[in-house]
């Protein structure tokens, strides 16, 4: 693979074809290539932007942010605040910074809030490289919760209350647990009234974290036990394992995670089959439907015990 | 090897009543009892033995069964017969890694010239209680090493990390043979040093970090890539390479086409297994009342949809977040 002879030929297109090889270090060429072939390559380059495959993208973003050419701030910013993928729109924040137009300071604002942590600390370097400061202290706060100063966001007490709370969206359990842990600090009315909606937060560290925090934002402790109680339940559901097992045999075990759920399914519906040879449909239907519900009362019980440990 | 006195509880080995009549075999049996100090004293009665005792534990250590390997390591420790040493090097060497842990804690127990070189090479295991046995025992030695990059095995081995930091570049290859760790946090540490030390020679390793399975690793990688002075516009593409959660699309409609419903059971929908026997039914159940004819013509056009439909849900179903 010449790729410096694709380069020289200026095969603008046979270069983007091999951001996306199997080999890592030829995309890394290949987009490097591309990024010191100049202007040139500035539109095949912006037009592959809306291609389905990540590793384009990414490659041609990171060319288009070496060649800095100003037609391409406003595609980049389109990327940056619409595509779905996460490691694309952190890498178009990157570009942003290296190209330095000023026009995108109000998307690359916009994109602290992003959901996902990598965007948010490539919007802030990219900031910086722009040569932007904060000026009001709702930037200033999302700009210290992207770089992760959680110290510098303590200080700044409840003028931080606002982005910390627009940033439980973040799907990583780690982080929402350190952002209640600072609302808890914090304390003021918004953190308590954010706190208790935590407590019911899909992971359990983030909710004991929140029960700690709801205690020194001042809710009642006598309180935490019923918001706690109101958290989806993501344990398999008592009602439906009994139905499952009173329809289909087993499939109520199997739903309840026991490995031999399946093994009891294959051979209900063995003997349902059999017995259906032997005796026809009614018969069949008349023996097993007391065995079925007495399968599903045993079902429900257990499925109920079981949730009451689970917690 | 059975141990008898586990089945019947409290009853207590005589091991003076073994040594006297020199029943090698009861005192190895001996060896597994629960209790530790019939444990030692069984050890100590096959050592009084002399070779002959010494021969049986060395032939036993070549049965496949492990627990008997580790019960007998353990006791060739309390012995302390120089005559093992080359069998527990042989240990070292051992598949399970238990037994090379022992082997390398008994061989720092017999002060022997000969153990040196192959617990050096122990350092380089790659299961950490290997690599911290083997270093414990190579101080006991008294054994320095020769240059930096030793020293730094010798460090990552004791998980000593400031020590580790403080030998600079040259603890590089001592941290790359860590960076595959099974243990996440032992290989964020390695990336935080790696990070530390501003080094770009330390730039291809954290690339691969990257697209480590562990997102705090992964992070930790990103952090510590831009002390090591590389561009951050160029990580996105490293990060991109992380393992896919993703199932198969052409699995999940190659399943379900086949076999309806297991397709769905293979992106874990719970609720594949029933379509899967409620098919069986059906088909079975047309087969015997509507004829061949119309239950092929009827079921494959559906069998197709059911193949495109997983595969649809594949293609959507989310991926992990970084």
């Amino acid at each position: 693979m010449d790729i410096e002879a694709m380069k020289n030929d200026r095969d603008i297109r046979g270069l983007i074809r091999l951001l996306d090889h199997r080999k890592n270090d030829i995309q890394w060429r290949a987009a490097d290539a591309l990024g010191t072939s100049g202007e040139i390559a500035c539109e095949p380059l912006i037009r592959v932007l809306g291609y389905p495959k990540i590793n384009v993208r990414i490659g041609a973003i990171e060319a288009l942010g070496a060649i800095k050419s100003p037609r391409s701030v406003e595609p980049l910013i389109h990327t940056l605040m619409t595509d779905e993928s996460n490691e694309v729109r952190w890498v178009a924040a990157l570009a942003l910074g290296e190209i330095g137009d000023k026009r995108s300071i109000p998307s690359l604002l916009a994109s602290l809030q992003d959901e996902d942590r990598y965007v948010r600390y490539g919007s802030v370097k990219a900031l910086e490289q722009i040569g932007w400061s904060a000026q009001t202290d709702q930037d200033r706060a999302y700009y210290y919760i992207a770089l992760q100063e959680w110290d510098a966001i303590k200080k700044m007490g409840k003028s931080a209350t606002g982005p910390l709370i627009a940033l439980f969206k973040d799907p990583h359990p780690a982080m929402r647990a350190q952002i209640t842990g600072i609302l808890g600090s914090i304390g003021g009315v918004e953190a308590k009234r954010s706190c208790r909606q935590v407590l019911r937060d899909p992971d359990e560290n983030v909710r004991w974290c929140a029960v700690l925090s709801a205690i020194r934002c001042g809710v009642p402790t006598s309180q935490l036990p019923l918001e706690l109680s109101k958290r989806p339940r993501t344990g398999p559901s008592v009602i439906g394992a009994t139905l499952l097992n009173f329809f289909f045999l087993g499939l109520g075990y199997d739903h309840l995670g026991k490995w031999w759920g399946l093994v009891v399914l294959e051979t209900f519906m063995l003997l349902i089959f059999i017995s259906q040879l032997l005796l026809g449909l009614v018969m069949t239907v008349i023996i097993w439907i007391p065995i079925a519900a007495l399968f599903a009362t045993q079902t429900f019980f257990m499925a109920k015990r079981e949730s009451a440990l689970s917690g | 090897m059975v141990d008898i006195s586990a089945l019947f509880g409290q009853k207590k080995v005589d091991i003076e009543k073994l040594t006297a009549a020199k029943d090698i075999s009861g005192l190895i049996r001996a060896l597994h009892s629960s209790d530790t100090s019939t444990q030692s004293e069984a050890a100590k009665a096959l050592g009084s033995l002399g070779p002959e005792a010494m021969d049986v534990l060395i032939r036993a250590l070549k049965k496949k069964d492990k627990d008997n390997r580790l019960v007998i390591i353990k006791a060739l420790t309390e012995i302390r017969d120089p005559e093992s040493v080359p069998m527990l090097i042989e240990m070292l060497k051992d598949e399970n890694s238990e037994v090379r842990w022992e082997a390398a804690i008994a061989l720092g127990e017999i002060p022997d010239p000969r153990s040196v070189e192959p617990l050096i090479t122990c350092l380089r295991d790659h299961d950490k209680y290997v690599r911290f046995g083997a270093a414990l025992s190579l101080k006991k030695l008294g054994w320095k090493p020769s240059n930096d990059e030793e020293k730094a095995f010798l460090f990552v081995g004791m998980q000593d990390w400031k020590a580790v930091q403080l030998i600079g570049n040259s603890a590089i290859p001592a941290l790359t043979h860590i960076l595959h760790d099974r243990n996440s946090n032992v290989r964020i540490r390695a990336v935080e040093i790696l990070g530390e030390l501003k080094s770009t020679q330390a730039i291809p390793l954290l690339i691969q970090s990257l697209a480590d399975e562990d997102g705090d690793v992964r992070w930790k990688a990103v952090l510590a890539a831009q002390n090591c002075g590389i561009k951050m516009i160029h990580l996105p593409r490293g990060l991109s390479h992380r393992p896919k959660m993703k199932k198969n699309p052409l699995i999940a409609g190659f399943l379900n086409f086949i076999l309806p419903g297991l397709g769905y059971a293979y992106l874990a929908k719970w609720w594949g297994v029933m379509i899967f026997e409620l098919d069986i039914f059906g088909t079975v159940w047309a087969l015997k009342y509507m004829g061949e004819d119309f239950t092929y013509e009827t079921l494959l056009p559906i069998y197709f949809l059911l193949a495109i439909h997983a595969y649809y849900l594949a293609t959507k179903m989310p991926r992990d977040p970084p």
